[in-house]
């Protein structure tokens, strides 16, 4: 017979009392080791500590939160495939890190027919990926690609000015009338149109010329090639996981790029790429979480390797023009002038500027100019004068309405959100937060009628302030269907500024109109401009020369690696 | 037969249904697709262009019929040499030159067949999902089985407080505790990412196979422990223990075989939500797999991708179902003889 065999009392509440201990030990271990008590890593130091001349070797890893879309300069792009195609193709114009646009694959360039016709003399011996010589013939075709209607190109509409654009673009035309080929080394672009933007709109990188492989037509499974400082290595992107490009021996800047190779690791979340940055897998941190840029930004040893990358998008407050209480300029003025600015900065000192005016700091040229101040005895009076007077000391008067405001549900703007909404109130204006996603919010801002304040933002791209002035308050880009001026602003002799600023080749001059623009807009109060945002970039001290550029995030065709032994034998006994 | 032929004829109405309310759902959701390809800033036109060439222009009814009849279809051998196959992978050649062809049409955001992105991924995914749900079973009906057998004893008291340790703390958190210390601290292990060899393959699952495997083997402790205990008291375990058998052949053979059923239907339903993508685990460890891809085709009104992420996923569930189901009937002859004199 089975004996079922006595118990003994087990030490029970000590045994459970001790694996909870156990697991919440390990919990707080675990929570505790990426977090703030844990000493930072220190930098890795570089072969040559006195900062050797630059030579040629090594292999730049870098690391993105997001995947890679396309490498194609016709197809969609983003952030890091703008990064990954300037490495790529080379441009006739390029832009230098001050924004400025100067000669690539161009020698020279003249403009003629008041700012109509735009005449390139290329470089004669140019090699591309392919081995094949780049002749003028190669820009047409490549410029015929990229604009045909057939290829899915989120930019095309900007060449619209190219003569003869409507009639390709309808397919009318086999060819684009206003891209002639002068000779085997000039190209000349006809514009239908003077146009002062063009050369800042030629140099992103939607028409720089592809290899004969790329055909005259897109494709989908064309492998990226063009005439940049490297090519894409044979099955050198893994889609979703990585990219690689190594050097073009035959680059047509001598003795550039330095670097062997780049190497970029996708989908990856900031805490591993803090982890690999710091036993030196990865040599430059782009992305990290605000705890961490904090740290990095305290410590001594890694300050001087820090860099803030430069402010080239706007973000503000955007007031329906259309729809009260913001019809009226009195009330608009009051929001301009009760938001402290500063206090959306200490959101992220790290990584927000605040911003007074249109044009950000990223655009030196045009940056300066009339301000939006805070002021909040003169915002109550603005409330005065609009007919709705506050009391702060009773809390009594302001608008008698709360107001909606809508906002992408993740991000800065959940923050910024909150301060807007203590600054309001202290003016009378009661606004109540509602989140949403990030498609629904645009689709919402972008019909009249539908929201009166809204947070609006919006990204350089190209290095010139039509970029931002003619998309966000013109009254021709108030579209039937859609728009980006989500105030719907709309004021002729501010209209008829921006369209002459457009045309003007002086650069004075177009500095001086568009200032003259940005003063009534800081008047008029469309927007109240609030802050710019920016990344935070740490980089080894192994690695030399430039690497961040202010339109293309960054550029390391001048850059070298300074660093001897492998990641594990420097990173193993390293002071921690 | 026949019920084999029911459940068949059921399961392919799941899916069409399952991808039918996806399809509703995401195209009156807000947002549009075309935009999500564009870009936030492009302008209406290359919009309107975009939007053209991703077929979205064209009315639902007609975007839902072109996706069912695209679904399967017949066309030529070669496929991707035919201008309007070029997103179809042959899935049966049949005669005349002619196949069949699986078609989910090209992806948004990426350009490029889904067929192909399924085709790289699922292999992964369903890698992962099997080493995982191995682990779990081994760990969480091995530790169920012992702490059932040693009721109330100190290593029972230990095991359950583990248990539901692990089911508390949420996978990512689990996920980067083993990537701290098998990873980061002793370096046995990959961080992240996929290899590019089978080797660093098989090295780079073990971090999220045993992050998604203690999650799933604490639920098995607690399941396959209750029921080992109730059937543990049961009159047959006790006409066996009077018989004299001995008690690792009364807990194997009897015990443990009818605290499978219930473990075997957690256990499909497990399986087959794995097959559809562990979203966080690969994420996390950046493990290229259908989970990861539905979240970005998700957030990305990747429309495609989003449906033949559906389907697959809703086959792999309704599929281990119906698994289930036949293995009940090998745990349990009973339930066959019930529902075979349910159906005559």
């Amino acid at each position: 017979m089975h004996s079922i065999p006595a118990r003994r009392k087990p030490p029970a509440a000590l045994a459970v009392l001790a694996a909870w201990a156990a697991g919440v030990g390990a919990a707080l271990a675990l929570a505790d080791l990426p977090g703030c008590h844990q000493p930072l890593a220190a930098p890795i130091a570089p072969a040559d500590a006195d900062g050797a001349a630059p030579h040629r070797g090594g292999v730049l890893r870098l690391a993105a939160t997001q995947d890679l879309r396309t490498l194609d300069p016709a197809g969609p792009a983003d952030s890091l495939g703008v990064q990954a195609q300037q490495l790529i193709f080379a441009g006739l114009v390029d832009l230098d890190d001050q924004s400025r646009v100067v000669p690539d694959l161009a020698e020279s360039w003249q403009v003629e027919d008041g700012g109509q016709t735009y005449r390139f003399v290329l470089r004669q011996g140019v090699v591309m990926h392919d081995g094949q010589e780049l002749t003028a013939d190669d820009v047409k075709r490549s410029a015929e690609r990229a604009l045909h209607p057939s290829t899915p190109n989120p930019n095309a509409s900007y060449f619209d000015g190219i003569a003869g654009y409507a009639d390709f673009l309808g397919g009318r035309t086999e060819h684009l009338e206003g891209v002639v080929v002068d000779g085997r080394y000039a190209v000349s672009f006809h514009l239908s149109a003077p146009d002062a933007t063009f050369l800042s709109i030629l140099a992103m990188h939607t028409l720089r010329p592809v290899c004969r492989t790329g055909g005259s037509r897109y494709v989908d499974t064309w492998l990226a090639c063009g005439a940049g400082p490297f090519r894409l290595e044979q099955d050198g992107w893994q889609r979703g996981a990585s990219l690689r490009l190594v050097r073009h021996d035959a680059y047509f800047r001598p003795g550039l790029p330095y670097l062997d190779a780049v190497e970029w690791t996708f989908n990856m979340q900031p805490l591993p790429q803090r982890f690999r940055f710091e036993s030196g897998d990865l040599d430059v941190l782009r992305d990290m979480t605000q705890a961490d840029m904090g740290r990095y930004r305290a410590d001594p040893r890694w300050q001087p390797l820090g860099k803030a990358e430069a402010d080239t998008n706007v973000f503000g407050e955007s007031m329906n023009t259309r729809m009260p209480p913001f019809d009226n300029l009195e009330v608009r003025r009051a929001v301009a002038a009760a938001i402290d600015r500063e206090h959306y900065r200490l959101l992220s000192p790290g990584s927000v500027s605040v911003l007074t005016r249109l044009i950000p700091s990223g655009l030196p040229a045009y940056a300066g100019g009339e301000e939006q101040r805070y002021d909040y005895p003169a915002a109550l009076e603005h409330m005065r004068k609009a007919g709705y007077p506050f009391d702060p000391a009773t809390g009594q008067g302001g608008w008698p309405k709360t107001i909606t405001y809508p906002i992408n549900d993740k991000g800065l703007l959940v923050y910024t959100a909150q301060v807007l909404q203590q600054e309001l109130a202290k003016i009378g204006i009661r606004i109540e937060i509602r989140l949403m996603t990030w498609p629904a919010l645009m689709a919402l801002q972008q019909r009249p009628g539908n929201v009166a304040i809204s947070p609006g933002g919006w990204g350089m791209d190209y290095p010139d302030p039509s970029s931002f002035f003619e998309p966000l308050f013109t009254t021709g880009a108030i579209g039937p269907e859609s728009t980006y001026n989500s105030s719907f602003y709309s004021n002729p002799p501010f209209d008829a500024l921006v369209a002459r600023a457009h045309r003007e080749l002086d650069v004075p001059t177009r500095i001086a109109l568009y200032a003259q623009a940005n003063a009534i807009l800081c008047d008029d109060a469309p927007w109240a401009f609030t802050f710019s945002s920016h990344k935070y970039d740490l980089r080894q001290p192994y690695v030399r020369g430039p690497l961040l550029h202010p339109v293309w995030g960054m550029d390391p065709t001048r850059s070298w690696i300074d660093r001897t032994g492998t990641a594990l034998e420097q990173a193993v006994g390293r002071p921690r | 037969m026949s019920r084999l032929a029911s459940r068949i004829a059921w399961s392919v109405f799941v899916v069409w249904a399952v991808v039918s309310i996806t399809f509703v759902v995401q195209t009156v959701l807000p947002g549009d697709p075309a935009r999500m390809v564009a870009g936030a800033q492009a302008r209406p036109a290359d919009v309107a262009r975009i939007r053209a060439r991703l077929g979205l222009d064209r009315s639902l009814p007609e975007q839902y019929v072109r996706f069912w009849t695209r679904l399967v279809h017949v066309g030529p051998l070669d496929a991707r040499a035919a201008p309007d196959h070029t997103s179809c992978a042959v899935i049966a050649p049949l005669r005349g030159g002619r196949s069949l062809h699986l078609d989910f049409g090209k992806s948004f955001q990426m350009s490029q067949p889904v067929v192909d992105v399924l085709v790289a991924r699922m292999p992964r995914t369903f890698a992962l999902a099997l080493v995982a749900m191995a682990i779990q079973l081994l760990f969480g009906v091995g530790t169920g089985v012992v702490a059932a057998v040693k009721r109330d004893s100190w290593l029972d008291r230990v095991l359950v407080s583990a248990s539901l340790l692990g089911l508390s703390v949420p996978t990512f958190l689990i996920a980067l505790g083993l990537q701290l210390l098998f990873a980061r601290t002793l370096r046995w292990l990959p961080l992240d990412g996929f290899g590019s060899d089978l080797a660093e393959h098989a090295r780079s699952m073990v971090l999220p196979a045993l992050t998604l495997g203690i999650y799933g083997a604490a639920y098995y402790t607690r399941l396959v422990r209750d029921e080992m205990i109730v059937l543990m008291r049961s009159d047959w375990v006790r006409t066996a223990r009077a018989k004299g058998l001995p008690e690792w052949r009364i807990v194997v053979t009897h015990a443990l075989r009818n605290a499978m059923v219930p473990v075997v239907t957690a256990a499909g339903l497990d399986l087959g939500a794995l097959m559809g993508g562990a979203i966080v685990t690969e994420t996390v460890f950046r493990w290229p797999g259908l989970g990861e891809l539905s979240v970005k085709a998700m957030l990305n009104r990747d429309g495609p991708v989003i449906g033949a992420c559906v389907i697959v996923t809703s086959v792999a569930i309704v599929g281990a179902n119906v698994l289930v189901d036949f293995a009940y009937a090998r745990l349990d002859p009973r339930v066959t003889g019930r529902r075979a004199g349910g159906t005559r």
